[in-house]
């Protein structure tokens, strides 16, 4: 019953403002014209809940109206609309459609990545992978000449650096990794070592330089630890590939697996 | 108070204008023009406040504004066009002083119609087939 009610408040407003307006206007030659569009507009009104059933938002159809008459009106700024024709206009929407598409695109690569993530993590047990998918637009393998449809161009899942060090020996401890380690590398924080001055500073020196030349034994010991790393990687990046493969029907050609340091195991 | 200035405005201007005629008919009619402006510039703050009532009481009743847009443009252009109509019949071009009314007529009629297109649109939905 509301919309009743405001229709009738609309239709009475408008029609109270015609007359008002009538009066108003400055001479008799305009006036027949002026009344011409006011009873349009009463029309319109009364006219308005068949429109809104049949045809939708006709309030914003007049907007557009409106403001296409503003832009192309008048003698003088006839020549700077031209060139916003339906050209640009068109360009425009092919250029705004396509940077929607890039970001849902970036949306679902983040969201299948999850998923994927999530898989990992639930059959092989390996917690802080890193996935990252690369999606793209390409002709669909179902129905070769229909519309184009987003594809998995690339899949590149990143081991976490835990798994390679407990993988291998841990022996070398945060040492043995840093050789094979990649561009970034935090070294661990030396034990801090107060020495008094006096007596016993020797003694504290030489297990200073002990803890410190640690590096040199762990470092022959980091050979066959590596190996063991890489084999266990290689293990693990098949049955990721595998994984995904099966899951998610992927060519194994786009799959790739990373180590912790950024060396690929396997692709 | 306002209806005596303007009506001294007017006949100071008048009285000017039949002595100023006789030896300047072009400064004669410059002194039309000014009063004109004048008077229609005492009257625009007037005018602005019957407008701005009305669309205030027209958006707090939830109306749609593009009508409102409407009827206030079909108020500017009677009135513009009426102005500079007159003007240009003081100084004795009645011809184009009534090209200018057409004018006004015609743009006025421009406004209608996305009025009239979605009105024909939706009866042409409306009978069968």
């Amino acid at each position: 019953m509301s919309w009743l009610s405001s229709w009738l408040h609309e239709l009475i407003l408008v029609v109270l403002m015609a007359a008002f307006v009538e009066m108003l206007l400055p001479s008799k030659s305009m006036e027949r014209y002026a009344r011409l569009v006011l009873s349009l507009l009463v029309l319109l009104t009364m006219l308005s809940p068949i429109i809104s059933l049949l045809k939708g938002d006709a309030s914003k159809e007049l907007t557009v109206a409106m403001q296409q008459q503003e832009r192309s009106g008048g003698l003088l700024n006839r020549a700077e609309g031209a060139p916003d024709s339906l050209d640009k206009i068109l360009a425009d929407g092919r250029m705004l459609a396509a940077g929607a598409r890039d970001q849902s695109l970036k949306l679902a690569a983040e969201e299948i990545a999850g998923q994927m993530r999530d898989q990992i993590a639930g059959s092989t047990g390996l917690g802080g992978v890193k996935v990252t998918v690369a999606l793209a637009m390409g002709p669909n393998p179902n129905a070769p000449l229909g519309e184009e449809v987003p594809l998995i161009s690339s899949v590149t899942v990143a081991l976490p650096p835990e798994q390679s060090a407990s993988g291998g020996a841990v022996q070398g401890g945060g040492a043995s990794s840093l050789p094979s380690a990649g561009p970034i590398q935090i070294n661990p924080v030396e034990p801090v070592q107060v020495s008094l001055e006096g007596s016993g500073g020797e003694g504290e020196a030489q297990e200073a330089s002990s803890s410190g030349g640690g590096s040199a034994p762990a470092s022959s010991s980091s050979g066959s630890g590596t190996e063991g790393v890489q084999e266990t990687q290689a293990e693990e990046a098949g049955t990721i590939i595998q994984l995904l493969e099966k899951n998610w029907n992927l060519d194994p050609a786009l799959i790739k697996v990373q180590s912790s340091g950024g060396g690929t195991v396997k692709s | 108070m306002e209806i005596i200035q303007i009506v001294g405005i007017g006949i100071l201007a008048t009285v000017l204008i039949l002595v100023l005629k006789e030896q300047k008919p072009v400064f004669a009619f410059l002194l039309t023009t000014a009063a004109g402006i004048l008077i229609f510039l005492f009257l625009i703050g007037k005018i602005g406040t019957i407008l701005g009532t009305l669309e205030r009481v027209a958006e707090s009743s939830g109306m749609e504004m593009i009508h409102i847009k409407t009827v206030f443009k079909i108020i500017g252009i009677s009135y513009i066009a009426e102005f500079g109509a007159q003007i240009v019949r003081d100084a004795g071009q009645e011809s184009i002083a009534s090209k200018i009314e057409l004018a006004g007529k015609v743009l006025i009629m421009v406004l209608a119609v996305p009025i009239i297109s979605i009105i024909i649109e939706t009866v042409m939905k409306l009978l069968p087939a």
